[in-house]
């Protein structure tokens, strides 16, 4: 039977079946703290798929192509490379180690066939290139097949090596190395619509980099005060406009997100936008500062919004409304109850990150209990979904979770005091184009698909 | 001037390490929210789940500061151990806590004790000690004061001028985060072109526009250190 093909566009958040495609990573019970994942990141195709852990490693996925053949398979993200992108180091001017934990992967667009990413730990960014290779040349004149060198005495004639296929080998090599430009820990790097430039951002300062040039970057934001016992506020996070390359934004711990254009002057101190949502007088208590403080800003692909996470909610901001925030989404306002555990427990200051899908349609950012959440903007539905192994068999629909707040527990709700809050998922990722998402569980990456109709 | 109440269920002075490491090892294991301080807290949860908002009695509000001050002051003192940076995001929130927390605790007791401000030149650049200190000292003057007159309302809180942040609590936090390891540093900043033997190498040209060269910023610490040791 002849059936179309028929181009899947992207969808609202809550017409999705999500089903689960795969996992990756070891089931044991004990984690070893250097195969907690740290950041993921799909490259502009989709095709690709980075994961950065605590132990600087770095592993890349890549989907299968479909296959007739193996029409199950439909494209299955598989290891494609890994590499040691960085080594812990030791600052001996202040004693301290220099953690390897890469904090975040961002890819660069394809230009050529090789693929480029660039990875960051707290002190220094790395550009690496990945490459293919599937051809080797044989046939040297200096040098056997196994490589020993010939005598050269004994070559009496000289021939042409010729090239032969191989089976492929994927070569990561560091290009570039950014070092020495922050005095603070890095939390963001964001590739500039130019593909030339980039920003790193760390607590107090935002620096611009050329990609070709590693031993200089120019200082765009300072916050740094004069005296430090005035530091009251952090950069948290930061991220260029997707189209207009003079624009970028970050955000604070302060819970505000100052926009700036480049072309204005040199040291972006001073902001072209200020958003800020006024606080709420009747929630206030000692934690407001606290979960007010911005974990991540995400602009939107079309580049008119930009969503911020918070610890208990997910704001969508209208570039051109500065006062307050065009949408709301409550992550876990059930945990407002509990902010003194969590502040004692120090999961207050667990930094969740936020995704768009590819139609800027639906939302996704992580909760606790490997529990992640996903709004649809359209049609204001939201729900909730597990990461778990017993949820992993092939192409099983996941279900949504509900937590219960209060009274009568029903059956398949779980209660707020029985929620796992070492399981977290902090960082999830959305294909660019099409209903795949992959979220990371500790050390477990997990990749959900929307059932084919 | 030591606490006289244990600070966790069966334990008279744990250190705080000791509490730490009992809070994680109980949350893994049960895999829930639960604390050392599990019996302080659950009343306090259930107070705070009760009204959802700041509308509790004098004593219950003093208890929950006591507790938020004894949690923060565990953190500042954990931040000082391990060999990894701190991080800055974390102590500048726990700073604006407990800076709201002094002032709510001001303006609960009368009258207010100015913490003594330690001399500096002494080597101890510990931030357990200083802190501690001032801390220990509020939390006595809560201890020793009758239930205050006024129904404290903490919603006031965002109206009030906050007190002037503690000099020496400010003071130690910055030179801690700096990183300084001794009194070595603080002779960095004097001139000694004079005594020097190394040839002068040609100076680089003043960069043009803004960069960021390190060890820059360095140099403006130490001057900040030594108006502290000085001028304090």
């Amino acid at each position: 039977m002849a059936r179309s093909r028929r181009r899947r566009l992207p969808r609202g958040g809550n017409d999705f079946q999500w089903c689960f495609s795969q996992v990756k990573g070891a089931v044991d019970e004990d984690v070893a703290e250097a195969d907690i994942i740290s950041t993921v990141e799909f490259n502009y195709s989709g095709d690709l798929l980075a994961t950065g852990d605590k132990g600087g490693r770095v592993v890349i996925f890549q989907r299968e192509q479909e296959n007739k053949s193996r029409p199950h398979s439909r494209g299955e993200y598989n290891v494609y490379s890994t590499f040691q992108s960085h080594e812990p180091e030791f600052d001996y001017l202040k004693s301290l180690e220099i953690e390897e934990k890469i904090n975040k992967i961002r890819w660069l667009p394809q230009q050529n066939a090789a693929h480029f990413l660039l990875s960051t730990n707290d002190k220094t960014i790395k550009l690496w290139k990945i490459s293919e290779r599937d051809k080797r040349a044989e046939g040297y004149n200096l040098k056997d097949e196994d490589g020993r060198l010939r005598d050269p005495f004994r070559i009496t004639a000289l021939r042409v090596p010729i090239l032969k296929p191989m089976d492929l080998m994927v070569e990561a090599s560091p290009r570039r190395i950014f070092a020495n430009a922050h005095t603070y820990h890095i939390n963001s790097i964001s590739v500039n619509s130019d593909h030339e430039t980039y920003l790193s951002a760390d607590d107090l300062r935002i620096n611009l980099w050329h990609l070709e040039i590693t031993d200089r970057s120019f200082n765009i934001v300072d916050i740094k005060p004069a005296n430090m016992e005035e530091l009251t506020e952090v950069i948290t996070a930061a991220e260029f406009h997707p189209h207009q390359c003079n624009v970028f934004v970050y955000s604070s711990s302060k819970g505000t997100i100052r926009l700036c254009d480049m072309r204005s002057s040199a040291l972006c101190d001073r902001h072209s936008k200020f958003f800020e949502e006024p606080e709420d007088p009747s929630s206030r208590s000692f934690f407001s500062e606290i979960i007010s403080s911005i974990s991540d800003v995400k602009f939107s692909h079309s580049g008119r919004y930009m969503m911020t996470r918070d610890y208990l909610s997910v704001k969508v901001w209208d570039l051109n409304m500065e006062n307050r925030p065009v949408e709301t989404h409550q992550v876990h306002e059930y945990l407002r109850s509990k902010l003194c555990s969590l502040y004692e427990n120090d999961c207050i200051f667990d930094k969740f990150e936020c995704c768009w899908n590819g139609s800027d349609s639906a939302i996704m950012t992580g909760s606790y209990n490997n529990f992640f959440r996903m709004f649809d903007r359209n049609t204001r539905r939201d729900v909730t979904l597990e990461a778990s192994r017993e949820n992993s068999k092939p192409r099983a629909s996941l279900k949504p979770r509900k937590v219960c707040t209060g009274g009568k527990r029903k059956k398949d709700e779980i209660s707020v005091d029985s929620l796992d809050f070492n399981k977290k998922i902090l960082h999830t990722a959305w294909h660019p184009m099409e209903n795949i998402i992959a979220v990371a569980a500790t050390n477990n990456l997990y990749i959900f698909q929307d059932k084919i109709n | 001037m030591t606490r006289s109440k244990p600070k966790y269920k069966g334990d008279a002075e744990s250190s705080s390490d000791e509490v730490r490491e009992r809070s994680v090892a109980e949350l893994k294991e049960e895999g829930i929210m639960v604390g050392g301080l599990k019996r302080k807290h659950s009343d306090l949860e259930e107070e705070e789940e009760k009204d959802g908002k700041w509308d509790w009695s004098p004593a219950g509000l003093r208890n929950y500061q006591q507790a938020l001050l004894r949690i923060s002051l565990d953190k500042v003192q954990q931040r000082s151990l391990g060999p990894r940076a701190p991080s800055l995001l974390r102590h500048v929130l726990i700073h604006n806590t407990l800076q709201q927390l002094q002032a709510s605790i001001h303006m609960s007791t009368a009258p207010a004790l100015p913490p003594e401000p330690l001399f500096l030149g002494e080597e101890d650049f510990s931030l357990s000690a200083t802190i501690g200190s001032i801390l220990r000292e509020l939390e006595t003057s809560m201890d020793e004061t009758e239930s205050p007159q006024n129904q404290v309302a903490p919603t006031g809180l965002q109206n009030e001028v906050l007190p002037q942040p503690d000099p020496v609590f400010l003071e130690a936090l910055s030179s801690r985060y700096l990183g300084d390891s001794g009194l070595d540093d603080f002779f960095l900043d004097i001139d000694t072109s004079a005594v020097e033997k190394e040839p002068a190498l040609a100076p680089l040209d003043p960069p043009h526009s803004l960069f960021c060269a390190p060890g820059s910023w360095e140099w403006n610490e130490l001057d900040h250190i030594m108006e502290i040791i000085l001028g304090s």
